[in-house]
This record gives structure tokens, C-alpha cells and sequence, in this order.
């Protein structure tokens, strides 16, 4: 209610971003991160699966990420390719890969985590002279939007280069 | 003050049978088993390598005491065992954890077993990972702690052990059930704070959105005058549930709908695993006693017509 768009009128954005600090008090969030009691009320909140809130696709569902590859080959050639898994199950886990990938508001961590990927890639490819990794946002058409003709569109947030020497890659951002 | 006290005891500890913890403890070896088969050929993909490291590295800021497979990958490394190898250890764990759960062979080992493979792999995996995972660790947690063995599981009717507190049988239920109404209720409450949920936008965003977009649009575009009511339906089910669900005339009703969802949710978005441990938790919390409650319910009727 704090961050997000609700129906709920401002009173309660007001309420939340004052509350929100109280409840992170009691949690122990603002103890320092080595103090012995938020240490032992992070074990037991992730030993018992209840770290993170219940407002799955709430309060409203986000449009999602994608990712491209885009391999270029010494002769010149350029190849796309979208990061694979084997399974319909590990789809859905690189699904939330790319949204910690796309909201992240660290370059690096976001930097690495596209590396990480970019070497699988590599490792399919070996003879590739680089890899850019794109990343974008999923725009989803409304019902109406769909009903008119529009399909779902992307929006490019960074692209990051990366070669097989292991020089820091060029980032590029919107 | 001493009426209420006995009250909240009563609520608390409940008397009741083990066939709770036997749908618990099935269903969650299922869900294990599942989990394992359906990620034996990334599994080292998505676990292995840079992407383990920065989750676990991440993990360390907030506690070093919890478990991930890191602790297994250091200790494999001092006696020359690879890093894909430990993995691969670990996963045949799991699925023998899932598998001794399923059958009640070492119920409480393999709870223990099962619980602690899967929270490595949910928290080495912190980036791929889902709700599907919190679900399973929040069962597996209560399953490990409960009473176990139940009176379906071979560890009962072959090797004839028995639960040493079988008086908490119904308390780890209650908590269970405790647990069930706060997720749905804050689950509901945290939908209806969304315009898209009233008016059906993120019903239809739900499933048109990769990768859960495996109903054509065309097919469901369709079917666009059901979103609204839908999105409605949900947000309602969901915040009412912890009103309704423990009302006698009505629980069963919550249960099926509830349940319906999930069966829903599974086969429209292809979550099939989700679906499933949301199942499976709800049969457990609710659903023994519906059928047994019927019977008594006509039995009595008669006696209160007579009388």
C-alpha cells in the first residue's frame, strides 16, 4: 500500500508508510545485521517459510520480463537466442529470474546475474565472439487492446556486452 | 479469565485423528517427489555455479545459521567431491525423502530429511525461486514437528511405532489451519487493494503473461465477460476464507472452491506444483471430519424431530 497503486484512498498510503517502520522495528529489520536477535529471527522466519508476504499477483500483476541473447560470430553473423531450461518447471523459475533481474536497483548484482547466464549460453556456443544480453519489460495488451489487434510489446531497459575475456562489459541503459 | 483460558486450551487442542497428518504427509512426499523429478535435468543448472553464490552470499547478510547447499558443496570439497556431484547427492536425497514420506518409511527422518533439502534448494536458489517454495517449507516445517508416525505409514503398521505426543496431534493442526486463514485472508485483502482484480484486467494479465500464458488469448479473449466475475470470486473466496472455512454448514463449501481455484490456477497457468501443495495443505487442515460431520449430522436429525 506504501509503494503501490491501490483503490484505497491516500489516508491509507499515508498510514502504511508510517506503519511500515514500526513493523520492521519488531521484525528487527533495524537492528544492525550481525545483532544476535535479528539474526535468529531471520533464521527462524526462513527455517519456517514465512519471510516473504501472501499477495501473489497483488495488488495487481505486474507485466513481466524478457531476455534475448544476441550472439555474434566471428564471420559476422548475428544469432538471437532466449535463455532455455529442459523442463516446464524450470521455465518458471528463469520467469522469476528475470523479474529479480528486471527490479534489482543494483547494477551489479544485475550485471552478474546476466553474466551468469550469458556464460550458459556461451558455453552452448563456444565459437561466439560476444554476447549481448537485452533486457526489456513485457507490455501486456488490455482485453480491449487485444481485441483491437495489439499483442504483447517490450520496452528496452539495458543491454550488457560481454566477451570471452573477462573484461568488465559495457552496459547500455534506457 | 479461567473460562477463557480453558477455552483457548480447548481450541488449541483439539482431540481429534491422525488422518491429517496422513494426508499431510502423503501429499507433501508427493509434492517433494514431484518437485525432484520435475527439476532432475536443470537442477544443477539453476543451482549451481554464480547464480548459488551471490543467493547464498545474499542469505549470509541476513543469517549465516540457514541451511543451504553451500554448507554440502564446501564439506564435498575437502574430500575431492565436485560440486555437480554433491548436487546430484542432494537431489537423490530429496527424492528419497519425498518417497519415504509418501509410504511412511522413516516418517520422521524423511520429514527432517525432506524439509532440509528442499529449504537448501528453495534458499541456494533464492532467484529461481517461487511461492510454490514457501508453500512446501511451511508443510514440511509443521509436518516435521508433528506427531509422527501417523496410523497409514508402514513405520506404524510394520516396524509398530508410535507418536511419543500424539496429544499434539490436534494443536499442529489448529496451527496449520491458523496459518491457512491468515495467507488466504492477507492473500484476498492484498488483491482487493487492485483496481484489476474488480474489473478482471489481472485475471486476463494472469494468463496471458509468459510463461504462464499456455491457454491461447484468442481462446480466452473469448471468455472476457467471465474475468470481472472471476477476479471478484477470488478476492472474495480468498478474504472470506478465514471466516467461513470454520463455520460447519459452510466449510465445505469454502474447501471445494478453494480447491477448485488451485485446480484452476494449475492447469490455466501450468502451476501445476503450486496447485498442488495449496491442495494438499487445505485437505490436510480441513478436510477430514467433512464426511465423518455429515454422517453424524443425519444421524442426529432424527433423535431432534423425535425430541
Amino acid at each position: 500500500m506504501a509503494e503501490g497503486p491501490t483503490i484505497l484512498p491516500n489516508f491509507f498510503k499515508d498510514f502504511s508508510t508510517k506503519a511500515e517502520p514500526i513493523v520492521s522495528t519488531a521484525l528487527g529489520q533495524k537492528l544492525p545485521t550481525s545483532n544476535p536477535v535479528r539474526e535468529a529471527l531471520a533464521t527462524y522466519v526462513q527455517l519456517a517459510g514465512i519471510e516473504s508476504g501472501y499477495g501473489y499477483f497483488a495488488p495487481n500483476v505486474p507485466g513481466g520480463y524478457r531476455l534475448v541473447f544476441e550472439l555474434r560470430y566471428p564471420d559476422g553473423r548475428v544469432e538471437h537466442e532466449l535463455p532455455s531450461v529442459r523442463s516446464e518447471a524450470a521455465a518458471l523459475r528463469i520467469a522469476g529470474l528475470l523479474e529479480n533481474i528486471g527490479r534489482t536497483p543494483f547494477d551489479a548484482m544485475r550485471e552478474i546475474l546476466l553474466k551468469t547466464l550469458a556464460q550458459s549460453v556461451w558455453r552452448q556456443h563456444p565459437d561466439v565472439k560476444s554476447v549481448r544480453a537485452i533486457l526489456g519489460s513485457v507490455r501486456l495488451p488490455s482485453i480491449h487492446e487485444f481485441e483491437q489487434g495489439q499483442r504483447e510489446s517490450y520496452e528496452f531497459l539495458y543491454a550488457y556486452d560481454f566477451s570471452p575475456d573477462n573484461k568488465p562489459p559495457k552496459a547500455h541503459g534506457r | 479469565m479461567e473460562t477463557f483460558r480453558t477455552r483457548l486450551l480447548e481450541f488449541l487442542f483439539p482431540p481429534g485423528t491422525d488422518s491429517w497428518l496422513a494426508i499431510l504427509r502423503v501429499g507433501l512426499g508427493l509434492e517433494v517427489a514431484l518437485y525432484s523429478f520435475s527439476l532432475r535435468n536443470d537442477w544443477a543448472y539453476l543451482l549451481s555455479g554464480t547464480l548459488r553464490r551471490v543467493a547464498e552470499a545474499l542469505l549470509s547478510l541476513e543469517s549465516p545459521f540457514i541451511p543451504r547447499l553451500g554448507w554440502a558443496i564446501s564439506l564435498g570439497a575437502h574430500v575431492g567431491l565436485h560440486e555437480a556431484t554433491v548436487l546430484l547427492v542432494a537431489w537423490i536425497c530429496l527424492l528419497l525423502a519425498g518417497c519415504g514420506l509418501v509410504i511412511g518409511f522413516a516418517c520422521r527422518l524423511s520429514a527432517i530429511l525432506a524439509w532440509f533439502f528442499h529449504l537448501c534448494a528453495a534458499k541456494s536458489g533464492g532467484f529461481v525461486s517461487y511461492g510454490m517454495d514457501n508453500f512446501t517449507t511451511i508443510g514440511l516445517f509443521y509436518l516435521m514437528l508433528s506427531p509422527l508416525p501417523d496410523r497409514f505409514s508402514l513405520d506404524w503398521r510394520l516396524r509398530d511405532l508410535r507418536p511419543k505426543h500424539p496429544e499434539l496431534l490436534g494443536f499442529w493442526r489448529r496451527v496449520l489451519q491458523l496459518h491457512l486463514c491468515v495467507i488466504y485472508f492477507f492473500s484476498g485483502l492484498t488483491k482487493c487493494l487492485g483496481s484489476g482484480w474488480w474489473n478482471g484486467s489481472s485475471v486476463w494479465r494472469a494468463l496471458i503473461r509468459p510463461p504462464f500464458d499456455i491457454i491461447d488469448p484468442e481462446i480466452l479473449v473469448r471468455w472476457n465477460y467471465v474475468f470481472p466475475i472471476a477476479g471478484i470470486f477470488i478476492c472474495l473466496l480468498e478474504i472470506t476464507y478465514p471466516f467461513f472455512i470454520w463455520n460447519s454448514q459452510t466449510r465445505k463449501i469454502w474447501l471445494i472452491c478453494i480447491c477448485a481455484m488451485h485446480v484452476g490456477i494449475g492447469f490455466t497457468m501450468g502451476m501445476y506444483l503450486f496447485a498442488f501443495v495449496m491442495i494438499v495443505l487445505n485437505l490436510a487442515a480441513f478436510g477430514p471430519g467433512l464426511i465423518r460431520m455429515e454422517r453424524c449430522t443425519t444421524s442426529v436429525q432424527p433423535q431432534k424431530a423425535v425430541s
